[in-house]
């Protein structure tokens, strides 16, 4: 028995907001199964239903036909950053808040403000409001809090690391430690070589279903050649 | 727990959020509801006045009951709307919106409260011992007023055409909730059916206790509390049977 399982899954939206207007399926038919600790990794062109089908994994979205089958009840994060910021509020308390909205108690969150604090390298700007922020600090704020989740399994949908150079190389290397010390995740990329570097296991997704998967090398293969 | 605990840090962080976005920041709360005060004082007190001099204590109790549960409601029915980007990101009790709208007015009605209190004592009305008798009468607005925001905010993501309408149907109601006038004034048919609004109810109830430290009419304000009770328990189901549809929606 897989960690999670996808039976049969399928997710339609509405249409535009019009009156009569009809939905469409994003994910018509996706069966896939999710081990413990490995990362699969999900390849399709834009609008296949990639970021869909992470959602419906996430438990965000809720499958319109099949079913989500956990061995377990599992604590699913989708790597969002910045999740809840308001402009006019201080880092530290855009921390507490984005901190308590993925999932931790306020305690929790209190706890490990410090080391939020020291990992986004704001120095004084963290009891600063936001909208004083560069972009990137935002973001560095944004990821430092999101770093704290501890999930059983975690997703991505292509931020693979944020903010200027150094940070980028800081926040990419310690998210693949993540991923490569024994966590199981689901990682949507459009770069091959992330998805060669970070996957066991790769699923090809066109038009709401699974087209093949397999390891790395081969279903990017296949995946290019058409 | 954890969603109180959420519920509050959310309401903390909208205030403060407020008062930072102005110059006067925390003075807005009360001034705001004074200068809304003022205007009605002004028409209905003076321009259009009746002379009689409990006029004006019944008109601010109506008033600032009335301002609680109005923006309880008008603030509460974008809550959801507002969040839908945050509800694709991540799995949250669809509840914790509008309550935290909610919770955020309810606190600034706190301190409107108190000033109306000091108003009333300077005009000679309290305090009285029937202040015994208040919670109850906040306890059934605040249902109501919780009830109707997440009926807005549970309708407003599917057709955000209505906000248009709410403000306007918020107006409507005011002037049949007993806020400007009595309706005790009203003919027949008007009477009775207005008698079914249960803002109508509380309001009169919160003026028995302010101006005459008498105790409420309790089958007025027990039927005003079933009511409200009721409503919300429906639109609480209303709301989580639709929780699913929010993140799917455009914006």
């Amino acid at each position: 028995m897989p960690l999670l399982r996808l039976e049969n899954v399928g997710l339609a939206y509405q249409g535009v907001r019009r009156v009569g207007s009809r939905g469409f399926w994003a994910v018509e038919d996706v069966s896939l199964d999710l081990h413990e600790g490995e990362t699969l990794g999900l390849i399709g062109r834009n609008g296949a239903g990639k970021s869909t089908l992470l959602r419906v994994i996430a438990g965000i979205l809720r499958p319109d036909r099949g079913r989500v089958v956990m061995r377990r009840p599992l604590r699913i994060q989708l790597l969002a950053l910045g999740l809840g910021f308001v402009p006019h509020l201080s880092g530290r308390d855009n921390a507490i808040l984005s901190g308590m909205l993925l999932g931790m108690g306020r305690r929790e969150v209190e706890l490990r403000l410090a080391a939020i604090r020291e990992y986004s390298e704001l120095g004084d700007f963290f009891e600063q409001p936001l909208n004083t922020y560069s972009s990137g600090m935002v973001l560095r704020l944004g990821f430092s809090v999101a770093m704290q989740v501890q999930p059983d399994v975690l997703l991505i949908d292509e931020v693979l690391g944020v903010g200027d150079a150094e940070f980028l190389e800081k926040s990419g290397n310690d998210l693949r430690a993540r991923m490569r010390s024994g966590m199981t995740c689901v990682l949507v990329s459009h770069n091959d070589a992330t998805i060669r570097e970070l996957s066991d296991r790769v699923a090809w997704i066109e038009q709401g279903r699974v087209v093949m998967q397999g390891d790395a090398e081969s279903t990017l293969a296949a995946y290019h050649a058409v | 727990m954890r969603f109180l605990e959420l519920l509050w840090f959310s309401a903390y962080a909208e205030l403060k959020a407020e008062s930072a976005r102005s110059y006067l920041g925390l003075v807005w709360w009360l001034l705001e509801p004074a200068m809304f005060m003022a205007v009605f004082y002004v028409v209905f007190g003076l321009i259009m006045g009746s002379g009689d001099p409990q006029y004006i204590p019944f008109l601010l109790i109506g008033l600032t009951f009335w301002q609680w549960f109005k923006s309880c409601v008008s603030h509460g029915a974008y809550a959801i709307w507002l969040n839908i980007p945050m509800l694709r990101q991540v799995r949250l009790p669809i509840l914790l919106f509008p309550l935290a709208a909610v919770a955020s007015d309810t606190v600034k009605f706190a301190f409107v409260f108190l000033v109306l209190l000091v108003i009333l004592w300077t005009m000679g009305y309290g305090p009285w011992w029937g202040y015994a008798a208040l919670p109850l009468v906040f306890a059934a607005l605040l249902m109501l007023a919780s009830a109707s925001a997440l009926i807005a905010a549970a309708v407003v993501p599917f057709v955000p055409d209505l906000r248009f309408v709410i403000e306007n149907a918020l107006m409507a109601l005011m002037f049949v909730s007993g806020v400007v006038f009595s309706p005790d004034g009203l003919a027949e048919p008007y009477r009775g059916w207005v008698a079914l609004n249960p803002v109508v109810g509380i309001i009169a109830a919160a003026r028995n206790i302010l101006m005459h430290g008498r105790w409420p009419d309790w089958s007025l304000l027990l039927q005003a509390g079933i009511g409200s009770a009721l409503v919300l328990l429906l639109a609480s189901v209303l709301i989580l049977r639709l929780a699913p549809r929010y993140p799917k929606l455009a914006m």
